[in-house]
């Protein structure tokens, strides 16, 4: 019997029984009206990533292809290459996380041209 | 005598080229040709960009006859055009530029088709008409600067004929423009337009939805056929045009007109501004396709211009950037 009734219930949580946690509740000038929806929007999102690179010179050499071009999204995400050693560090802060992603993504794609470049017409010459 | 290897991508045509002393040694080209009733977007234009530019790269030292070592200079198109494919271009340009250690040269793309135009042609110094897909200005050498004597104000020639061709679905390949004047040519009735030019200035957009509107109209109740509405539209905009150029002209006592861009391969628009320059005692220059069009050995024949006048642009300014005007660059080469 208990069997049974285990099988024939939901496989999933249904939504109205479960507990949702949500940031303290704080009514906006207008009263509760204006802010029933919880604000999630304030979160600041980080992404970082790290590249390594056979040497330190081709690290620079991919800082200085890409670090050049003007900010994404006109300010509304916040990118900061570096270099240490080997690696090239990438950092990422935005409030939108669309925009995050797309920058993140775009990024990829350019580091990846770079780097087929360098494959293709390196090595880098001795300075 | 400096080999300078030039990268080209504001558009949807990436082009690598090599100028030595005023000698083209390559200029390979593709064009991103999007299906009829549609545009090319910055992002699809920068992926197809970044798929082909590695292979036009070798193409143009393979087709040149050079090494790496032979290039003094990486020249690339800084601005002004489409953001997405304006960096991935830049990004190889830098990246070869360090790779081969070879000083590095961001060009404005309108210069770039103006140095070309003198090169080919041999002006002396003419009246530019520069009419492209993405720019549209009257332009005139004074002083160090290419200055705008007029210039559309709101969208370029090009774009409203790739505009138009949209609405028709018209194929994009090899062009828009370019098929607009093949079916132009068999247009019998002029259809009127409004005509916009101010002054020195011109206007395309209030022809665009003016010519959007009737065609739905007119090709519905067979009052006309896409030919004459073809036909009406180059008539229309390019008498504009011709009238910009003739005022500019006659400000600066010019005896030599040239265009460039690519819609200065229209041979209609050709044959008009030749009929004006006739009246004036004056002389057209043109080029063709090769040159007209974007490529890379504009940006290389700049760059070359710019190398030996002693112009280097350092990494942490080589951004690129949309928004570049013709008068921005202090074009030293000239007296």
């Amino acid at each position: 019997m208990t069997a049974l009734v285990a099988a024939a219930a939901p496989a999933f949580p249904v939504a109205r029984g479960r507990p949702v946690s949500r940031p303290p509740h704080v009514p906006g000038p207008g009263g509760d009206a204006a802010s029933k929806i919880p604000r999630l929007e304030s979160r600041i999102h980080v992404f970082a990533l790290c590249v390594p690179f056979p040497s330190g010179l081709e690290a620079e050499i991919a800082y200085g292809s890409l670090a050049p071009d003007a900010k994404p999204h006109g300010g509304a995400v916040e990118k900061q290459l570096t270099v240490s050693g080997s690696v090239m560090a990438v950092r990422w802060r935005a409030k939108d996380p669309r925009l995050l992603r797309i920058s993140i993504m775009t990024f990829l794609d350019q580091l990846s041209l770079v780097m087929q470049t360098m494959r293709r017409f390196g090595p880098p010459v001795s300075r | 005598m400096p080999t300078v290897l030039g990268f080209e991508g504001s558009a949807n045509k990436i082009g690598v080229g090599v100028v030595r002393d005023g000698t083209v040694l390559a200029n390979p080209r593709r064009t991103y040709v999007t299906p009829p009733g549609t545009g090319f977007l910055p992002g699809d234009t920068a992926r197809h960009h970044r798929a082909v530019i590695l292979d036009l790269l070798q193409e143009a030292l393979t087709e040149a006859g050079l090494t790496s070592q032979d290039i003094d200079c990486i020249a690339y198109t800084k601005g002004p055009g489409m953001g997405a494919p304006l960096v991935s271009v830049a990004v190889v340009a830098r990246t070869v530029a360090q790779l081969w250690n070879k000083p590095l040269l961001g060009v404005n793309h309108c210069i770039g088709h103006i140095e070309m135009g003198r090169l080919i042609t041999g002006a002396t110094s003419p009246t530019v008409l520069y009419v492209s897909g993405g720019n549209t200005q009257v332009i005139a050498y004074s002083e160090r600067r290419y200055r705008i004597f007029g210039e559309t104000i709101d969208i370029a020639v090009g774009n409203c004929l790739d505009r138009f061709a949209r609405v028709l679905k018209i194929s994009n390949d090899p062009s828009p423009g370019y098929n607009i004047e093949q079916m132009a040519k068999r247009g019998k009735k002029l259809v009127e337009l409004p005509y916009t030019v101010k002054g020195m200035d011109v206007s395309f957009s209030g022809i665009l939805s003016f010519i959007e509107d009737v065609a739905q109209r007119m090709l519905a109740t067979d009052e006309c056929t896409p030919e004459d509405l073809c036909f009406s539209l180059q008539e229309t905009v390019f008498a504009m045009l011709v009238e910009i150029t003739e005022r500019a002209m006659a400000h600066c006592g010019s005896q030599e007109a040239l265009i460039v861009g690519g819609v200065g391969c229209n041979l209609r628009l050709q044959e008009m501004m030749e009929t004006m320059c006739q009246e004036r005692g004056a002389r057209l220059f043109a080029t063709d396709e090769r040159f007209c069009i974007d490529n890379g050995a504009m940006i290389a024949q700049a760059g070359w211009e710019m190398f030996r006048a002693g112009h280097r642009t350092p990494l942490s300014d080589s951004g690129i950037t949309q928004r570049y005007r013709t008068d921005e660059v202090e074009v030293t080469w000239r007296d």
